[in-house]
């Protein structure tokens, strides 16, 4: 096996890049974490886990409670609606196959704040939502600068990045098990229950995490809609930088929220080296 | 071919339609006399004002701009990485690998913040360069995957019978390896362009405060809240960006990229 000793030059500035603009910018973020800072909002190096400590602060506690359950809500969702348009897409055969991924995607290739405003301007006050309620005299429906908006966000944006990895499970999937599967009587809910989702839900959870995680991070979407009130994890965290100056502890969740990812990377590469057994197998145990 | 079971056909177009109520409705909007009002007819008088507006033309400069230096800067340095590690890059040192992929995997926020810090801490002055060179760390790695993709697909045997017959490294690199990405190295390029141009959140944190690009300007209108002129923009703003897609979509070695998000 290659070592890194024989990596050619051309790649080293690559490399040196990547060493410079991102790992060195974490590390930044990781070694702040650590640090301290005076009411004035000057930094103290000096070595403290208070930061961390801070965390657990029964506010923060508060925040991240209704931030974990918020995403989970919303990753739920994304599951639901998720799933048969990824069945949709794994199972279909021809040229519908490519449109239709196409066309989940192009909506996410447009720019990420025009996404905001679209939804803003369904839901807004004077949004088409409220225009056409008041049509018919029914009274306005807040749901702009509430939890709601912060959730209907969450899953417009995350949804298609939970398809791709279920739907990527799904055709990995041996055809031939659910011919099996019906050749040995089982009813169409029983292969789903028994054969398919067994084989996938690995990838689905995998996929979850990777919706889930970067969730909790999220800046833009609670912050234009879901109003000053509602408390969000990420928007705490980019709070602690630009308006109450205070480095280390917002550098303290970016680092918890990096370790959860990296955590669900190592979860990924786990499964994907040991999912390697035969799928037939187990399919003569389910059924 | 007919999809065999109704319902989950059904449901697929039902969220591929919620998918695209948004959009949609920010271009009929866009359209509108009233933009508060959705029965109250169609216009070109706002669209028509925002071309004369500095509002439009001096953010959009600055969007093109910064995509084209930092697609050439990520094309250039993704490109270099992916010459040298195609060959081994299945044997890559797990450290290597995690690194590479890196900035594709942490959420903008994070990549955003540790960026400004980077930049505040080696004391440099937030603006247009540390936006290109923002864009660039994160688009990089993008590049790197689809050339390295793009040498694969390489006769080796081509390089190897330059070499044998004299050429130096770097003149086998500019004058066969090359010329024969090329369309791998466009692609690249676009891919790169597509993600400075509508990137929103990393600009938001390396661009100091005199900079403005389209999706900054669009988001400092929206503070104040709906006008005409940000529906404009709005407008202006999805047909560049669906073009964009669009070309992406035609060129093959990008299409796996943007259909995996």
């Amino acid at each position: 096996m290659k070592t890194p000793s024989v990596i050619p030059s051309s790649a080293w500035i690559f490399l040196i890049w990547l060493i410079l603009m991102t790992l060195l910018p974490f590390s930044l973020i990781l070694g702040m974490s650590f640090l301290q800072r005076t009411d004035l909002g000057n930094i103290v190096f000096a070595f403290s886990l208070k930061n961390y400590q801070q965390l657990l602060d029964w506010i923060y506690i508060k925040v991240l409670l209704k931030t974990l359950w918020l995403a989970f809500g919303a990753t739920i969702s994304c599951l639901m609606i998720g799933f048969p348009v990824a069945y949709f897409l794994a199972r279909v055969q021809g040229p519908l196959k490519s449109i239709g991924l196409i066309l989940l995607f192009i909506p996410f290739w447009t720019n990420f704040i025009l996404r905001i405003y679209g939804i803003v301007s369904l839901f807004g006050s004077n949004g088409l939502f409220n225009q056409l309620l008041a049509s018919v005299g029914a009274p306005q429906a807040s749901i702009l600068y509430t939890r709601l908006g912060v959730y209907i966000g969450l899953v417009y944006n995350y949804l298609p990045f939970l398809v791709v990895p279920i739907y990527s499970s799904l055709e990995k999937l041996d055809p031939f098990l659910r011919e099996a599967a019906s050749d040995l009587g089982a009813t169409r809910f029983q292969t789903f229950r028994k054969v398919i989702l067994p084989n996938i839900k690995e990838g689905v959870l995998i996929g979850s995490l990777f919706v889930f995680i970067p969730m909790l991070g999220e800046y833009v979407i609670p912050d234009l809609l879901g109003g000053a009130k509602e408390a969000f994890l990420g928007k705490v965290m980019v709070e602690q930088f630009f308006i109450l100056q205070d480095w280390p502890l917002g550098s303290a969740i970016a680092t918890v929220l990096s370790v959860l990812l990296l955590g669900a990377l190592w979860l990924q590469n786990r499964w994907t080296s040991k999912n390697q057994q035969p799928q037939t197998q187990e399919l003569g145990h389910a059924i | 071919m007919r999809f065999k079971n109704p319902w989950v056909s059904f449901l697929f177009w039902m969220a591929i339609s919620l998918l695209y109520l948004p959009l949609l409705y920010l271009i009929f909007q866009a359209f509108l006399e009233n933009p508060n009002d959705w029965r109250s007819g169609f216009t070109l008088k706002w669209l028509i004002k925002l071309f004369d507006s500095p509002a439009l033309w001096g953010p959009l400069l600055n969007s093109v701009e910064i995509g084209v230096l930092s697609a050439t800067l990520a094309v250039s340095l993704g490109t270099l990485g992916a010459v040298g590690l195609s060959r081994i890059s299945g044997l890559l040192p797990p450290v290597i690998q995690t690194l590479i992929i890196l900035p594709i995997l942490v959420p903008e926020v994070i990549t955003g913040l540790s960026l400004l810090l980077f930049f505040l801490l080696c004391r440099f002055d937030l603006g247009f360069l540390t936006v290109v060179v923002a864009h660039a760390s994160f688009s990089a790695s993008f590049v790197y995957f689809i050339m390295v993709e793009q040498l694969r697909k390489l006769d080796p045997q081509m390089s190897e019978a330059a070499m044998d017959l004299g050429a130096k490294p770097t003149e086998v690199f500019w004058k066969v390896t090359l010329p024969n990405i090329i369309p791998g190295v466009m692609g690249a390029w676009l891919l790169a362009f597509t993600l400075s141009f509508d990137d929103f959140l990393i600009s938001f944190f390396t661009s100091g405060a005199g900079l403005t690009t389209l999706p900054l300007k669009i988001y400092s209108l929206m503070r104040i809240g709906v006008s005409p002129e940000l529906n404009g923009l709005s407008f202006i703003m999805i047909c560049i960006s669906t073009f964009l897609v669009l070309m992406l979509v035609s060129k093959e070695q990008s299409r796996k990229w943007v259909l995996r998000g």
